[in-house]
């Protein structure tokens, strides 16, 4: 009988811990406490907290999945992670101001806006190695960026400028700039290559341009502070961050149109999917926490309390970026 | 540390969300929101340290004092350079002054390939303790500060500026922020000088302000008792930074004063410019006991202080002859 017990309890117990060795985590920086938080995305407890660099901002996954990079504005290096331990791997020192980043559609190149430094640089990509390809200067306070489908070119908002430009990637030339409402934020593409959505952080619209000529096409009112762009999944939808308004907006990138908004506390910033479309991860940086909304109800169903300003977030099993 | 951060974040994201962030957005200046929500932190901790450091220190000034009162009228004008100083409205100031030439001065070092160094890129392990870190930080930052202050006291010009803060005769833990105002413009280049050099983040500063803070209202308090013998020699107390302040001995002789550490005196045992005698002198400067006026309110003692300092740096008839 206590033979049997035990056998029983001993299968339970190699049942289950497969099932918690790979528990997901999501990876969220805390840009002004200079570290970042770990979460278990199963029980939505902050399994630890560690120190990254300063002012860690955004993060993206390499082409290849192996490892998150995670950019230092402050410390001027790129943090290498392990997606599924959130474990530093490696630094890559002497990267000016890395705030935001982009790989290309193609995995060939990898681009960062130095905010502080008014400008976007362009580094060739290839398995894990990072060359300088050339700086772009943008004046002023380049912010977010979008690539178009063939990788041919990146395009970037300048937020203090009032700007939104077109970079041939080969080149490193300026093809078009044009000017925005107040300071625009984040960019992105319709899967259709058709449209270029631009938050306007300064506004409470989002504003619609070609992204051939770069010509305005129409406003969208979403809520004050539009801000960064996440889509659906479904290659049809897009969800936008309005940061002074508490609102998330979802955005019909067919119709160019609002389809409904929710409300989001604590100015909303970046945003992480979960793959079966079923939960929204959104950082709300003025209140120091990581708000969780459940997509069927567009209630919050959870509040993580984080680290200071917590921006950038991510977790491996999300929806498709498309 | 982060606990005790946590207690005023509630605070902080109400006044920043509530009335920070809509005057940005209202005014055009979103990029600053980062900025602004950190300052409304600092404003926040500001607030609440002052709170602590006056239910602290107040009832220990009437219990143990160095020196007795008629009364407390003396103190009143440092209680305005307290606000003015710690709230961030001064600072805020040098901030608008100092963003441009600063910010233009790191982009022009960057692109040049110099990217500000970090401590923890030197001594990689420290970024692994970050309170090992802070503290790093705080020794490096207390021994600039160290030098800083041996130079307010040596440059004439300097000293007429300094000596706005070393003219306060009822010293108390008010007196810490009694400073003039360009001279604070000066403090504030010098740190950012620093925080170039070793790259310390806005993170850290918030500890690294925390702790000066709180060392220095206790160092300036009224209090006629200090850490001890061993104590007086690992942090800058009230009977030390007292005979700094000590006619006769805080700005006179060869060194033209002694204890001149913020926080740690192992800088004035180092450099030959620790007194620890157990002496309570009167406090000031001492042509104040000839008559000099060194003003009585705040816009007096900045007047005044200006007017030094010209004198300081043009050679008057009187100083010809
Ligand atoms: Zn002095
Ligand atoms: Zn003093």
């Amino acid at each position: 009988m206590a033979l049997r017990r035990l056998v029983f309890k001993l299968l339970l117990v190699a049942a289950i811990l497969p099932s918690v060795t790979h528990a997901e985590i999501a990876i969220v920086l805390n840009s002004k406490d200079d570290d970042m938080s770990l979460i278990d995305t199963t029980t939505y407890k902050v399994i630890k907290r560690v120190p990254l660099g300063k002012e860690p901002h955004h993060l993206i996954p390499t082409p290849d999945d192996r490892y998150v990079v995670v950019g230092n504005a402050a410390g001027n290096d790129l943090v290498m992670l392990d997606p599924s331990s959130g474990d530093i791997v490696k630094r890559l020192p002497r990267i000016a101001d890395p705030y935001h980043l982009g790989f290309s559609p193609d995995q060939k190149w990898f681009v960062i806006t130095a905010n502080r430094l008014d400008r976007v640089d362009i580094y060739r990509y290839d398995n894990g190695n990072f060359t300088l390809a050339g700086k772009v200067p943008l004046p002023k306070t380049t912010s977010h960026m979008a690539f178009s489908r063939d990788s041919k070119i990146a395009y970037v908002t300048a937020q203090d400028s009032n700007q939104v430009a077109a970079i041939e990637l080969a080149t490193q030339k300026i093809i078009w700039k044009t000017s925005t409402g107040k300071e625009p934020a984040g960019v992105w593409l319709t899967p259709d290559g058709q449209h270029l959505l631009v938050g306007m952080t300064g506004e409470d619209y989002i504003e619609i341009f070609s992204p051939m000529s770069g010509k305005s096409i129409k406003r969208l009112k979403t809520g004050k502070g539009a801000h960064q762009f996440l889509p659906q999944g479904d290659g049809r939808h897009a969800f936008l961050t309005n940061r002074v308004e508490n609102t998330i907006s979802i955005i019909d990138m067919q119709k160019l149109d609002v389809v409904e908004s929710f409300r989001v506390p604590g100015g909303p910033d970046c945003m992480e999917l979960r793959k079966d479309g079923t939960e929204l991860w959104v950082t709300s940086r003025w209140i120091n926490r990581v708000s969780v909304v459940d997509l069927s109800t567009k209630k919050i169903t959870q509040s993580i309390h984080v680290g200071r300003s917590p921006h950038g977030l991510y977790f491996p099993t999300h929806a498709a970026r498309q | 540390m982060q606990t005790l951060l946590q207690l005023f974040e509630p605070v902080q994201s109400w006044l920043f969300e509530n009335l920070v962030l809509p005057l940005l957005f209202h005014t055009g200046y979103m990029s600053y929101a980062e900025d602004a929500f950190s300052a409304t932190g600092d404003f926040v901790l500001a607030l609440a340290e002052i709170g602590f450091i006056y239910l602290l220190l107040r009832p220990l000034e009437t219990w143990a004092p160095a020196e007795k009162w008629e009364h407390r009228r003396g103190v009143r004008t440092d209680v305005i350079y307290t606000f003015l100083y710690k709230t961030g409205a001064l600072p805020f100031i040098f901030f608008l002054l100092l963003t441009a030439p600063l910010g233009h001065l790191d982009y022009t070092l960057r692109e040049l390939g110099y990217t500000p160094p970090n401590l923890e890129e030197l001594v990689p392990w420290l970024g692994q303790y970050p309170l090992a870190a802070l503290l790093a930080y705080i020794v490096i930052i207390d021994f600039a500060e160290y030098w800083r202050h041996r130079l307010q006291h040596r440059f004439d010009w300097w000293w007429a500026l300094h000596a706005v803060h070393h003219s306060q005769r009822t010293m108390s833990f008010w007196t810490d922020d009694r400073n003039h105002i360009l001279d604070g413009l000066f403090k504030s280049l010098w740190l950012a000088f620093i925080a170039q050099l070793i790259g310390a983040s806005g993170s850290q500063f918030v500890g690294i302000v925390f702790v000066f803070t709180l060392v220095e209202s206790l160092s300036h308090a009224n209090l006629r008792f200090g850490f001890g013998t061993v104590g007086n020699r690992l942090l800058v107390g009230p009977t030390f930074h007292r005979i700094h302040h000590g006619i006769g001995v805080g700005h006179e002789g060869g060194q033209r004063g002694c204890n001149f550490a913020t926080l740690f005196p192992i800088w004035d045992i180092i450099f030959g410019t620790a007194n620890f005698t157990r002496v309570t002198p009167p406090t000031g400067i001492r042509d104040q006991l000839d008559g000099v006026d060194y003003g009585e309110g705040f816009i007096d003692q900045q007047w005044k202080g200006l007017v030094r300092m010209w004198r300081a740096l043009t050679p008057t008839k009187s100083a010809a002859k």
